[in-house]
């Protein structure tokens, strides 16, 4: 694939037949993150999947009694029974009617506890690779602690200790993805700490934290734009596992990883109540995995490997 | 029994553990490796109605039994902790191998009747408090050693033993003494008349043991013997060649144990084992449609209520009560839940038995009625109510969520709590407001004295009415069962009006075998297999 979005000479170059030619910015610079990320085939693919479910969660709790003519808990049938395009679930409730509910909550909770994670660790990653010294060195030796634990098993703790709520799913998927990006802010900032403008803005007092929001965030944002697709990717794993094993979101709330476990029983008589959300698991992590992947390619240099 | 019984035990004779151990598996408990195990069973299914009946064959039923043969029979839920103690039965594979090895005086038969096995006759005296057994003649143990009223009294003083009660010490609870009077007749004497004490020896956990039993090297007067054993993995049966009643047709019976359901089916599936316990009734229409498999489908008095803590708001007041019976659609429930594999309740336990009130007015939804009930206890705009639910045995999960959709209808709002099976039989198992239990098959009597008086060791509702109490005291020691009958139905009109139960349903006990396995007879116990009596099977002739 050739890159002409990075080319200065096609940048540059006015589009036949215009008559005015734009006014000429810099010749280095390089067009916007999205535009860069929609120009590889992987970032395409990405949008386009990672678009198509998110699209189903949002508009699907709407939709669904419309399209299916049930309720998302109405019960149509006796249990797998092919009833309705899709099918009966183990209750007799529609497959098709709880799918198309089933996203929502799935994919709030999966943006709300990355957001969680992102704010958190990059507090810490920023403090500690810009504070430097014994500050950073205990900051990030208590994070290795947090590291050492495997994800799945602190949710399961924090979920049995404190009961299966929307909020524990929350905090405890966020929290523990602090420390991995607290690494990666941290690694980010030690690149930026002894640039000039810093210590352009240390020589003219201006206060630690600003320094921090307004100089070094602004530009770390391309490591941690591909952490959070990456992260989000490992949240929707995380939350439709919990939902999988019982301790995430609640019966009969529809949700996809409820929905596998409910329905897995009866592959073989009715398998669209395990596919149906398998599918869409698999294609919003793919999704959001090549969006990150493509947004990393974007941001990490200027020139794009072609794909 | 006079007194309480001090354990869950009855008909099925455990406890907790087989709850459990009848339960979907703990949530905790779904490991990568479960994971695994569930797709190769699901993969296999898959193969299963992908080429429907490759291997079809055709089996006479008529034919005159087979004899001999291994019948290989897959369980769940055993552990390291199984036992062939004749009189300790914790899970469904202890029961199979204690109903195998052993045979108890009394037992229930498939209509849930009492049926005599060592047994010939038994009789109370006037007043109840004497009843005399007699034993039929020429009984031998496996061993060839004679079975006399010696061994039967050895029993029952080890089954009672103070130091050491045995699984159904607690039906035993009015035992005071055996006496041998001679070679085939026990005396027994109870501190206080039980009219019902036939009921508490039909039991599988009440096997007559020799006066040296060793619970290690195993002797009984069961249709099989021990060939060997080991826990939590597999049990090996032989034919006890001095078997009192007609010799079982097998040479050989193995348990198999498994860790999950999905291993369980996949194991039939691919002929691994020749039957399996208790399979998920969603899977009944795949199995019959495969043409080498049968299923075993008996009704059973098996209940999965919700339990109303009659102690605590909003279910102190009775009206509240009556508006949850009826906001409960029963046949939905029966529908949905069981996949319609059961027979709607109405608020009350014990079918088999006979003073089964089947005139009481059947309950069903009456939406109009339950409103006006919940509006006259001061909820004119309905209510919210939590209700804890685990996975203590199939279908309760499902029940809480197909009732809290039902009750909606009724204005009530079911938040359901979704909590372990551990965390349900923790601390605060009996505390819980509002949640759910099962029982398996049992007479009013023996039920209620474990769930519903004071002294109850199961009073999940909190429900406790000095009347009712009264009536189950008289009806106990009345030998007059038309007498005891009108008292027990007095009682139970109680229960009815006023308890914590909404018992919505029995749940069929459902099994699958290979169509070649013969003479299973389906069985109101709700044991798996035709309660286990393997004495009947044999392996027909496949062509």
């Amino acid at each position: 694939m050739s890159t002409p979005d990075l080319d200065p000479e096609v940048v540059a170059t006015p589009e036949p037949g215009a008559v005015e030619t734009p006014p000429k910015e810099s010749a280095t610079r390089s067009r916007p993150l999205p535009a860069r990320v929609w120009a590889q085939t992987q970032g395409k693919v990405g949008v386009v999947l990672t678009a198509a479910v998110v699209l189903v969660a949002l508009a699907g709790p709407l939709l669904a009694p419309w399209l299916t003519g049930y309720s998302p808990t109405e019960f149509a049938d006796r249990p797998f029974q092919s009833t309705g395009v899709f099918g009966t679930d183990n209750l007799g409730r529609s497959v098709g009617a709880r799918f198309l509910a089933g996203g929502l909550l799935l994919l709030a909770y999966s943006v709300l506890a990355t957001a969680l994670g992102l704010v958190v660790g990059c507090t810490i990653g920023m403090i500690g690779g810009y504070a430097g010294g014994r500050t950073d060195s205990v900051i990030m030796r208590l994070n290795d602690i947090v590291l050492a634990f495997p994800q799945l098993v602190l949710a399961l703790l924090a979920i049995v200790v404190l009961g299966p709520h929307g909020w524990v799913l929350v905090t405890v998927i966020g929290l523990t993805h602090a420390p991995r990006i607290a690494r990666v802010a941290r690694a980010a900032t030690l690149g930026v700490v002894s640039e000039d403008y810093i210590r352009a803005a240390e020589m003219y007092a201006v206060p630690r934290t600003r320094i921090l929001a307004r100089e070094v965030l602004p530009n770390i944002t391309g490591p941690l734009s591909v952490e959070a697709g990456l992260r989000l990717t490992y949240s929707i794993g995380a939350i439709a596992s919990l939902s999988f094993l019982g301790l995430g979101m609640q019966p009969p709330a529809a949700d996809w990883g409820l929905m596998i476990n409910e329905n897995r029983i009866a592959l073989s008589v009715q398998p669209w109540g395990v596919i149906l959300p398998v599918l869409a698991i698999a294609v919003l992590t793919i999704g959001t995995n090549l969006l990150a992947d493509a947004v990393a390619r974007a941001t990490e240099s200027t020139t794009v490997e072609a794909s | 029994m006079g007194d309480p019984a001090s354990s869950r035990t009855g008909p099925i004779g455990s406890d907790r553990a087989v709850r459990r151990e009848h339960g979907l598996p703990v949530a905790v408990e779904l490991s990568r490796r479960r994971l695994l195990g569930g797709s190769l069973a699901l993969g296999s299914l898959g193969v299963l109605s992908a080429c429907s009946a490759p291997t079809a064959f055709e089996v006479d039923a008529d034919a005159p039994p087979v004899q001999g043969g291994t019948l290989r029979v897959g369980l769940s839920g055993g552990s390291s902790a199984d036992s062939i103690d004749a009189h300790i039965t914790v899970n469904s594979g202890d029961s199979a191998r204690a109903i195998n090895l052993y045979e108890p005086l009394v037992e229930r038969d498939d209509e849930y009747k009492i049926a005599y096995r060592l047994a010939e006759s038994m009789e109370p005296n006037d007043d109840g408090s004497v009843w005399t057994l007699y034993l039929r003649e020429n009984l031998k143990f496996s061993d060839g050693s004679d079975l006399t009223a010696d061994d039967v009294v050895f029993t029952f003083e080890r089954v009672t033993d103070p130091e050491d009660p045995k699984t159904n010490a607690s039906n035993l609870a009015t035992f005071d003494r055996a006496v041998a009077v001679d070679d085939r007749t026990v005396e027994v004497h109870l501190t206080s008349p039980n009219a019902v004490l036939d009921d508490a020896l039909a039991q599988y956990s009440m096997g007559v043991v020799p006066r040296d039993y060793d619970p290690e090297n195993p002797v009984g007067a069961g249709p099989f013997k021990l060939k060997s054993f080991t826990a939590g993995v597999s049990t090996v049966l032989e034919r006890n060649p001095h078997y009192w009643d007609t010799a079982p047709h097998l040479d050989q019976v193995e348990l198999l144990n498994f860790n999950d359901t999905d291993a369980l089916i996949n194991a039939l599936l691919s002929s691994q084992v020749d039957c399996v316990g208790q399979i998920p009734v969603a899977l009944v229409e795949v199995l019959e449609s495969d043409e080498r498999m049968a299923v075993l489908n008996s009704a059973t008095g098996m209940w999965l209520p919700f339990t109303m803590r009659v102690d605590v708001k909003p279910f102190d007041d009775v009206r509240v009560r009556r508006a949850f019976r009826l906001a409960v659609d029963r046949e939905q429930m029966i529908d949905q839940v069981l996949s319609g594999h059961g027979r709607p309740g109405n608020d009350m336990f014990s079918p088999y038995d006979p003073s089964y009130p089947r005139d009481f007015p059947q309950r069903d939804q009456d939406v109009a009625e339950a409103k006006r009930l919940l509006s006259e206890a001061g909820y004119p705009d309905g209510l919210t109510v939590e209700l804890v639910t685990a996975p203590i045995q199939s279908g309760v999960v499902e029940a809480a969520q197909v009732f809290a959709q039902q009750a909606k209808d009724v204005g009530i709002t079911v938040e359901i709590r979704r909590v372990d099976t551990t965390t349900f039989f923790g601390d605060q198992y009996l505390q819980w407001d509002f949640a759910q239990s099962f029982w398996y098959t049992r007479n009013f009597l023996p039920q209620a004295r474990n769930c519903a008086t004071a002294e109850a060791p199961f009073n999940e509702t909190a429900w406790t009415d000095q009347e009712f109490t009264d009536l189950l005291d008289t009806a106990q020691a009345e030998l007059d069962e038309t007498r005891r009958n009108d008292l027990i139905r007095k009682a139970q009109q109680r229960l009815y009006d006023d308890g914590g139960y909404i018992i919505w349903g029995f749940a069929n006990q459902v099994d699958a075998y290979q169509r070649y396995v013969l003479g299973l007879r389906e069985n109101s116990t709700g044991l798996p297999l035709s309660g286990y009596t393997f004495r009947r099977v044999w392996l027909g002739e496949v062509s």
